[in-house]
């Protein structure tokens, strides 16, 4: 196909086209929309004006900083927790699994095949304050006597950590597979430890793996809100849970707007952050 | 400098055994112990779907029953919720796949301007919380007048919040990509396009698989943007939130095991099919 | 062009590429805009009923996975009724389809059920995004229990006919507690504290915390609002309340993880839980009503037709009970048609002796609706929704 030879230059744009036409359609506009919206004012009543309202963006910073630093905090956490605890599994799965690779990862997007509600349910059965869990818990004096471990912000990270695993284990597997065995040997062969092996060989080459599944979970995360609505109590929702309020309940559209501009803009800043500290060309990809 | 007791030759064997031994294994254990947090409440889902509750709700085991599974559809609308899931699920995986693969290898390839901006674009609809992404494209949609809700509304909401997350995942995989490989076949004489399809697809081949199946596990679990955007369309999610909150019947159990045994089976059919090929190569 | 254009219709018209794509379009083309379609259809039929509800509302035979009433319905006079449950929640209903009805564009149905005690079904009124019944095809609605028969948001019920009602209380697990039968037990006794909850509805919670003070719901004034307002956060700081639900309070309680909770009598009676006791509160409790309405572009005299056959009272008593002889489950709340417990009796004498779905004069005197302007005052609402999303 000399055509793509004679038009390298136009192959980017070609690969770039479809995908970014219909994010551009189907996102960029309808947050136009909204950041028209995140600038009105009014209520249902009178109707909504677009009256230039940067207020809004301020009112929202000001009334829930709380929920934004908590949405930050537990979407953080939780997103380490998923990365200690999927890590393991994806190097097992891309070093140990042999034929059953396909089979194990189906594994872990399966919990994704009973719904959401359901799989929170069953995790409420497991954690009652009379379950299993909870009993043991307490006779090893982790928990007081009336501790509880549902209604907290305990129950919520797990339930966030719980629910975002594939989207860690799923990148980490990614990057993993593709390691190179000879490699390791090679360190080996150098009289390199397996632990020194893996420091120096196989976690360096997995980082693209770390980034992308670091992002893919704490990036969703900060803005969930159904694990705080059915596992926390009120002191642990999350921006959220108040932006889903303002929308639903309250119907204060711009109010939800801006508050959703924030949250994407301290995203942004939280992931341009982790991109200094991690090297950019994990997070953006080497170009050739 | 104090005496330590140093191990005999003996001893040394025996305890570097042991200690390979542990060291093997302990990860093939943890990740048993993993995939058993992992699917709990699949097996509570599954146990259940064999409860005989006596009320609207299957939360306290009363009794074994098949019925359940006999009447699967026993609960009217069930059967097409979950049609419908399965069919946006598939065609929505793919082609989010399909984009999110191109998008990928444009950005880590090639140099072309706006590759700032391409990144930010796409992870912004990962931050978006899922109420306003769902309540702007419905904006979006009602500004278009010959756009009906229903099942294409549905497919586009889907495509559009899955190729964020089939970009990142691709691109895990062609960041480290040795590009030699593919130097190496064209030294050999093949073309641009043969090398792609005979060396590249190949050695992506396990990263487009995460990418589906993530956007699959995505697109068949996601409530609220498909709520504002179905019309009077009713998916799975849709009806278990409904059923749910009064009191989800036990054949929403069912499904929800039905289609983890599918997928298992067909998988494990993959791998038999698999073994045939290693057998006779 | 009286059938009710149907989705695949009008993707039909849409890859042809026709012109008159948009529902105003093809209303237009038919004669007349959507408000005055009604008026125009010469007392024929639709084809079929789009009718929204909630899920678990219709009486539902279990073996042939249909809903009587409405097989019966195409039977008698040959419309379809595609039911679907797609509503679950008054708010997310709302502003699902608010969109479209600002617009003045229909929603492809004929008729959707809200309920009284949230803001939503007085803003659909005010806001005009309902059509008016066609009262002469409804002649039934003469069977509307008195109490029903005002409202303040539709003094003459000219948008909106009940659809069931149900109370709200508080409910007990008896094997870990003894009787809660007050609000001010509820919030106040150490003994529960951390295993009660509280409804997230507005309207709901402050009923019953008002009756509790002494205030008259149906009338709330800031002070009212807020001597209310404030036990019940009392009751949040001091960790009493364990959490807000929605009718998600119902598996919480089954497992034994609370003691006691505010909650809705319908979903009691379908526990199936002997240990579980709902009761109306000591100084009252709430009175709620799902509502029919028939939002712009629904076909009115099709809808107003479905109504009057759901206020006969035979028909009334065979949804409400159900039919255990032929595997056929009622739907268990509070019907407005008077009579209806007379057949209810007929089908499952067991029902028309339970309180729940028929109470007793003593229990309807003890409950209480609130005051509809305050649901839609934006104050209020804030405050209320800072409480529940510490």
């Amino acid at each position: 196909m000399s055509f793509f030879h004679r038009h390298r230059g136009l192959t980017p744009y070609l690969l770039l086209g479809p995908g970014i036409a219909w994010l551009a359609v189907f996102f960029v506009v309808p947050l136009g929309f909204l950041a028209y919206q995140s600038l009105q004012s009014g209520n249902f009543d009178i109707g909504y004006a677009f009256t230039w309202s940067w207020g809004n963006y301020w009112h929202a910073i000001r009334d829930y900083h709380a929920q934004f630093v908590r949405s930050l905090e537990y979407a953080g956490l939780a997103t380490v927790l998923a990365l200690v605890i999927s890590y393991p599994v994806a190097y097992w799965i891309a070093f140990r699994g042999g034929r059953w690779k396909n089979l194990l990862l189906l594994f872990i997007v399966a919990p994704f095949f009973v719904t959401y509600l359901i799989r929170t349910l069953a995790w409420e059965t497991i954690l009652s304050d009379n379950g299993f869990v909870v009993n043991t818990l307490q006779s090893l004096h982790v928990l007081g006597p009336s501790g509880r471990l549902l209604a907290t912000s305990a129950a919520v990270v797990t339930g966030i950590t719980y629910n975002f695993l594939p989207f860690m284990a799923l990148p980490l597997y990614v990057s993993l597979e593709q390691i190179d065995g000879s490699l390791i040997e090679a360190a080996e062969d150098l009289y390199a430890s397996k632990l020194q092996a893996f420091l120096r060989v196989t976690l360096p080459l997995s980082l693209p793996g770390v980034v992308a599944g670091t992002l893919l979970t704490f990036i969703p995360a900060a803005g969930d809100f159904i694990n705080a609505q059915l596992l926390g109590a009120p002191e642990n929702h999350m921006i959220g849970n108040v932006i889903q309020s303002k929308f639903l309940e309250l119907t204060d559209y711009p109010a939800a707007a801006s508050m959703s501009f924030i949250l994407m803009g301290g995203i942004l800043v939280a992931v341009a952050i982790y991109a200094r500290i991690v090297g950019t060309e994990q997070l953006t990809g080497t170009a050739a | 400098m104090s005496s330590i007791a140093v191990p005999n030759a003996r001893e040394r064997n025996v305890l570097a055994g042991a200690l390979a031994f542990v060291r093997r294994h302990v990860l093939t254990v943890y990740s048993l112990l993993f995939f058993a947090y992992l699917l709990l409440p699949i097996a509570v889902v599954m146990v259940f779907s064999f409860n005989h509750p006596t009320g609207k709700f299957n939360y306290t085991w009363q009794g074994f029953t098949w019925d359940n599974w006999r009447y699967w559809d026993g609960v009217p609308g069930i059967r097409s919720a979950i049609f419908l899931s399965l069919e946006i699920g598939l065609v929505a995986s793919l082609i989010a796949t399909a984009l999110g693969t191109m998008i990928a290898l444009a950005l880590v390839r090639y140099g072309f301007r706006g590759r700032a901006t391409t990144n930010i674009l796409i992870f912004l609809p990962l931050s978006t919380p899922e109420i306003v992404l769902g309540a702007s494209l419905l904006t979006l949609f009602l500004n278009l007048s010959f756009v009906t809700f229903g099942f294409w509304t549905i497919l586009i909401a889907h495509i559009m919040f899955c190729i964020s997350f089939a970009v990142v995942t691709v691109k895990a995989r062609l960041v480290g990509f040795d590009r030699h490989l593919e130097e190496a076949a064209m030294d050999l004489g093949a073309n641009e396009w043969t090398t792609f399809r005979k060396v590249t697809l190949p050695l992506t081949a396990p990263a487009i698989l995460a990418a589906l199946l993530l956007c699959f596990a995505i697109s068949i679990d996601d409530f609220v943007v498909t709520y504002f955007n179905s019309g009077s369309e009713v998916t799975f999610p849709l009806f278990v939130w409904g059923a749910a909150r009064i009191g989800a019947p036990p054949q929403v159990n069912v499904i929800g095991t039905a289609i983890f045994i599918v997928a298992v089976t067909a998988m494990l059919f993959n791998v038999l099919y698999q073994r045939r090929r290693e057998v006779r190569a | 062009m009286t059938d009710q254009l149907t989705r695949r219709e009008l993707l039909k018209r849409g890859a042809a590429g026709s012109a008159m794509l948009t529902v105003p379009g093809l209303l237009a083309a038919c004669g007349g805009k959507a408000k005055s379609s009604a008026a125009k259809s010469t007392n024929k039929l639709a084809k079929t009923l789009h009718f929204s509800n909630w899920t678990l509302y219709m009486d539902t035979n279990k073996k042939t996975h249909s809903f009587p009433s409405l097989v019966q319905f195409q039977k008698k006079y040959g419309v379809h009724v595609d039911y679907v449950e797609d509503i679950n929640d008054n708010a997310s209903f709302f502003g699902k389809i608010q969109g479209q009805l600002s617009r003045g564009q229909s929603v492809n149905r004929d008729i959707v059920v809200l309920t009284d005690n949230d803001r939503y079904l007085s803003l659909m009124i005010k806001k005009g995004y309902v059509e008016k019944l066609d009262k002469s095809a409804i002649p039934n609605m003469k069977n509307l229990v008195d109490v029903q028969k005002h409202p303040n948001f539709d003094q003459n019920r000219d948008y909106s006919l009940p659809w069931q009602s149900g109370m709200t209380g508080i409910a007990y697990n008896d094997t870990l507690t003894g009787p809660v039968l007050s609000v001010d037990d509820l919030l106040t006794n150490p003994k529960l504290k951390g295993k009660v909850t509280c409804l997230n509805s507005m309207g709901d919670a402050l009923t019953l915390v008002m009756l509790s003070n002494g205030d008259d719901p149906s009338k709330v004034t800031d002070k009212s609002f807020n001597a209310a307002f404030n036990r019940v956060k009392k009751a949040v700081d001091s960790k009493q309340i364990r959490q807000f639900t929605g009718n998600d309070y119902a598996p919480i309680l089954a497992r034994g993880d609370l003691m006691a909770a505010m909650s809705w009598s319908g979903d009691i009676a379908q526990l199936g839980n002997q240990h579980i006791h709902w009761n109306v509160p000591k100084d009252g409790g709430a009175l709620w009503t799902d509502n029919m309405l028939i939002p712009k572009g629904g076909n009115v005299y099709t809808a107003s037709f479905y109504m009057n056959y759901v206020y006969d009272p035979k028909v009334q008593g065979l949804m409400e009970a159900g039919d255990p002889k032929k595997n056929i489950t009622g739907i268990y709340y509070i019907p407005p048609v008077a009579g209806a417990g007379e057949w209810a009796k007929k089908y499952d004498p067991s029902v028309a002796n339970n309180p729940l779905i028929f109470p007793t004069q003593k229990m309807l005197d003890s409950v209480h609706l609130f005051d509809n302007s305050a649901l839609n005052n934006q104050k209020y609402l804030t405050q209320w929704q800072n409480l529940i999303s510490a």
